[in-house]
């Protein structure tokens, strides 16, 4: 699950987590408070004001939008961009529901799930091409490709981003012990587990940063598997779409030139997530973050495949929804028109 | 005694260098070996105190979580043996927080649906919170423990675990952990899993216990969990950020790395390793209830740090120690060689001829003591060798006065006053004699046998010295009472030699050559007894050298008849007559002044007069001697016969 930002979050005793969501929320409502005086002085002057909710707590995964801030592409684009954080209660999804924000980052198989939840949401631009998604075992396992996971315990998010993982082994007619697990990759480490599906960029990395030295563990990329859907895509609700396309188009374009900035200056770019994660009181693991970001721009990259950066190439979309639907995970099917409606001409 | 900084001039001074360099090695020497076996054993000192340190503060948490692990096992053994209500389940919990003050809260979870009236979640929970203890049941929709850490892994694995620690920021921010252990209940005569019983425990004591410990300077202690993460550390922002793996990617250290892999594997151990430029030593112990390690981290270089300040304070004051026993060596030697610098002035008093002068005295009976007995000695002595010096010297004195005089008698025997006969027109004549000593053994002479005829004469007495000038007074004085009587040289030189032949007991002889010339007629008769030939110099320039003589030289056998030869003198005809000093004269590379060159003088100046050739002749043999000791006399006699005049 790629939203995890930290071990601290991870991790959790029994008596942590409802003062720890007042705690959260008393923070919140400060945010709030923040981003209404900022919008006041956006007000005074006279720029559109866009307001950018990435789907978790910052971290590198959101890389280009921070550098697009930070580095005045928006204002250059002639655009106020507020860059607002969900919770652990509350979904960027929800903000979007409820006109907190205007914009929003998911994962395609999540935004197929939201339509489906009557959410109108539209994909305004696709800027993650690649799957970062895969299977890790440790090698004293002997699982090194797809057909020895068979019969084999395999950890998988209780909270979803599952589907993927399932249509593969069931496309092979494997069978296997799905065990589910919250958010940590303890029950892996604990060696209980025989394989575990993880974020290259995130959980892999934990589990390197416990202990466990990469020569060490098998991957099996789900990019090989012939299913290498993209991931992380801009929203927005289809309404906002026909108001705002003019700001909406000039966001993405920004963003855009945000993460190519990013790919070109890691090291401040680096800086200027660890600046951002420190302002939003996320505690921050700067050789995570690191990994994080190259992850991150390596699953931007559109290499063979036939589409621009931060296109979505329909073959994508036809692939994703047609696993979804014969999983049982969405009912009705979608026009790739109706799905995806670009911003950028 | 004022002290001399000039080493080469003060004896004390350069001993007390020496002395000096020899204890500054001695001292090195033993500092490097004191610093080199100090070193090692601080080392193994620290190393040690950081095992104790890490082993103690190791052991007061194992004191810690012992019960509560003892705890656990009973609250098992009745969960596994005995039928609890829902009620008692409560009170299990709320006792085990109330009796252990270490324990924030405890939890006995069950399995989903395990209590059928309870429904799918059932987890009796009790808390500290403040001062007092509240229940509750944990298990809901929005915490669905089934799936967290504490739960599932003690359930999937059916160990009892320890979770990463984390923080329960409603409680003011206190760094937590949970122990886990799984309990069973035979259902159908299975055992089957039915939970979990868990204690949550706060580290902040043992955080802070850690924390606290200081290894020499700057060293700390850190708690490491079982993935690695820092529990404990100096560093704020390391805790529960960052795991030892995360750290070493963020400073490139993979060295770090594996020091981390080693605490996870291992027990305990040391390991050296370079962390943020600075070497450092570090020593881990695992806790044996768990997975997690306490570690103990300190700079290599503070460990010698006491060694390093001993040692300054002991070079300093070793330096110190150094220069006070240079002076003060300097001072009693300088002292022990009072009486040399007095011996020295005595000496030179001696030097001076003070010979009484006063020693200084010596009491001890040492080296100084010889040396003031050997000056005492060479004082006597010298004292008596200048008394007998001064009694050869007066002795001296008077012999040479003797030979002084004795050379004045011998100079005056023989005729000195040129020219002798002014009033002579038919010849002129000039001589020399120089002895080699005071006196010498050549002789000339001239006289007039009666007014046609002109006698002269030239020996040269073997030997030299006063027994040489002797017998030259001898042949001389012989030979003015014989030409009186005798008119021929042959006449004339054998009753010379019959005169000295006889009584000659010394055995002394004379090479003689006597000449006499008759003025009218310019006829020279003569007689050479051995002597070197004479030189004829006619004044066109033709040098003629006399035939050699046949005849011995006077004094040898008394009988022996001496032969006579007639020569005409032309007018101008020149004769130049000499002893071998004059021939055999030596220079310093003992080079002969040769008859042949004494020839080529005498062609190159065939008109000079014989005063003036004689001069010449002198002059060309002292060039030729430069200077040299003269080893023989030398006596050089010339005659002119300017023809007859009458």
């Amino acid at each position: 699950m790629g939203e995890i930002p930290s071990k601290s979050f991870l991790t959790g005793g029994i008596c942590t987590n409802i003062p720890y969501l007042l705690h959260r929320m008393k923070k919140m409502l400060i945010s709030w408070i923040g981003g209404l005086l900022c919008c006041l002085q956006c007000l005074a002057q006279e720029l559109p004001q866009l307001t950018f909710a990435p789907q978790w707590l910052p971290q590198a995964q959101f890389a280009g939008y921070y550098v697009a801030q930070k580095k005045g592409f928006y204002k250059a684009e002639g655009l106020n961009v507020r860059i607002v954080h969900p919770s652990a209660s509350v979904n960027s999804v929800e903000y979007l529901k409820n006109e907190q924000c205007d914009i929003t980052t998911q994962i395609l198989t999540s935004a197929f799930a939201f339509r489906e939840a009557g959410i109108d949401l539209v994909n305004i631009a696709q800027i993650s091409q690649n799957s970062a998604l895969l299977f890790v075992s440790r090698k004293e396992k002997g699982i090194s490709e797809l057909s020895d996971l068979n019969e084999k315990k395999i950890g998988i998010w209780l909270s979803g981003f599952d589907e993927v993982a399932r249509e593969i082994i069931k496309s092979n007619n494997y069978q296997v012990q799905w065990v589910p697990v919250l958010n940590t990759v303890n029950l892996f480490l604990s060696g209980y587990l025989d394989a575990m599906t993880v974020m290259w960029y995130n959980e892999y990395d934990q589990i390197i940063q416990s202990g466990v030295n990469e020569e060490e563990l098998n991957r099996i990329f789900f990019s090989d598997c012939g299913f290498n859907i993209p991931e992380d895509g801009l929203y927005c609700l289809d309404k906002t779409l026909i108001q705002r396309r003019g700001d909406l188009e000039k966001f993405v374009r920004a963003s855009l030139k945000g993460w190519e900035y990013a790919k070109e200056n890691k090291e401040e770019t680096l800086g200027i997530v660890l600046e951002e994660m420190k302002k939003n009181h996320v505690p921050t693991n700067k050789a995570h973050q690191a990994w994080m970001l190259d992850k991150a721009l390596l699953m931007i990259d559109p290499g063979s495949k036939n589409v621009k950066k931060g296109e979505l190439a329909e073959s994508d979309f036809v692939k994703a929804q047609n696993m979804l639907f014969e999983a049982g995970n969405i009912k009705t099917r979608t026009a790739f028109k109706e799905f995806y409606k670009p911003v950028m001409k | 005694m004022k002290l001399q900084f000039n080493i080469n001039k003060s004896l004390s001074l350069r001993i007390a260098v020496y002395v000096l360099s020899f204890c500054m090695l001695l001292f090195l020497l033993v500092l490097l070996v004191f610093f080199f076996f100090s070193r090692k054993q601080i080392e193994e000192m620290t190393l040690k105190n950081a095992q104790i340190i890490t082993n103690k503060s190791a052991m007061d948490v194992e004191r810690t979580i012992l019960p509560i692990i003892h705890v656990a096992q009973n609250y098992k053994w009745m969960l596994e043996n005995k039928q609890q209500s829902s009620e008692e389940l409560y009170e299990m919990t709320r006792r085990v927080v109330e009796n252990n003050p270490d324990v924030i809260g405890s939890a006995i979870a069950f399995e989903p649906n395990f209590f059928d009236k309870e429904g799918l979640y059932f987890s009796p929970y009790s808390h500290r919170e403040n001062d007092s203890i509240k229940s509750m049941q944990l298990g809901n929709a929005s915490y669905n423990y089934f799936y967290m850490d504490w739960y599932q892994i003690p359930v999937a694995t059916g160990k009892s675990s320890w979770c990463e620690p984390y923080h329960d920021t409603g409680g003011g921010n206190v760094l937590m952990t949970t122990y886990s252990t799984p309990f069973y209940k035979t259902v159908n005569n299975e055992k089957k899993i039915a939970g979990v019983i868990t204690f949550d425990l706060s580290l902040n004591k043992f955080t802070d216990s850690v924390s606290s410990l200081k290894i020499l300077e700057t060293g700390y202690a850190t708690v490491l969990s079982a993935n690695g993460t820092f529990v404990t550390h100096p560093k704020e922002e390391l805790i529960m950020n960052q795991t030892i793996f995360s750290y070493a990617a963020e400073l490139n250290n993979s060295e770090l790395r594996e020091i981390g892999r080693k605490i996870q594997k291992e027990n305990s151990g040391y390991v050296s390793s370079t962390l943020n430029g600075v070497e450092r030593m570090l020593y881990f112990k695992k806790l044996s209830s768990s997975n997690w390690s306490i570690a103990v981290i300190f700079p290599k270089s503070e460990m010698y740090l006491p060694l390093h300040r001993i040692s300054i304070i002991l070079i300093v004051l070793v330096c110190i120690g150094l220069l006070l026993l240079t002076v003060i060596v300097s001072k009693i030697i300088s002292r022990q060689i009072i009486p040399l610098r007095h011996f020295a002035s005595s000496a030179r008093e001696i030097a001076k001829g003070n010979f009484s002068n006063q020693l200084p005295v010596i009491k001890r009976e040492d080296e100084l003591k010889d040396l003031h007995d050997s000056f005492e000695y060479m004082q006597r002595k010298l004292t008596l060798y200048i008394e007998d010096l001064k009694q050869t010297a007066i002795a001296k004195e008077k012999i040479e006065s003797e030979l002084r005089i004795a050379r004045e008698i011998q100079m005056g025997m023989i005729p000195k006053i040129f020219p002798p006969f002014p009033n002579l027109v038919e010849i002129d004549l000039y001589a020399t004699l120089q002895p080699a000593k005071e006196v010498g053994g050549d002789l000339y002479d001239f006289f007039m046998l009666d007014d046609n005829h002109i006698c002269f004469a030239i020996g040269d007495v073997s030997g030299k010295g006063v027994p040489a000038s002797l017998f030259m007074a001898v042949t001389r004085t012989l030979l003015r009472s014989v030409a009186h009587d005798q008119m021929t040289p042959r006449n004339i030189v054998n009753s010379l030699n019959k005169s000295l032949s006889t009584n000659n007991d010394s055995n002394m002889f004379v090479t003689f050559f006597l000449g006499i010339i008759e003025l009218d007629s310019g006829i020279m008769t003569y007689t050479n007894a051995g002597h070197n030939p004479p030189v004829l110099i006619h004044p066109n320039g033709e040098v003629i050298v006399f035939d050699m003589t046949k005849d011995i030289p006077v004094g040898i056998f008394d009988t022996f008849d001496y032969s006579e030869k007639t020569l005409q003198l032309l007018e101008n005809d020149k004769l130049f007559l000499y002893t071998d000093g004059v021939t055999e004269a030596e220079n310093k590379k003992e080079e002969f002044y040769s008859e042949k060159r004494l020839i080529t003088t005498l062609c190159n100046h065939y008109r000079l007069t014989p005063k003036e050739l004689i001069g010449i002749v002198s002059e060309d043999v002292a060039q030729h001697v430069n200077k040299n000791e003269q080893s023989d006399d030398i006596t050089m006699f010339s005659i002119v016969y300017y023809g007859n005049k009458r």
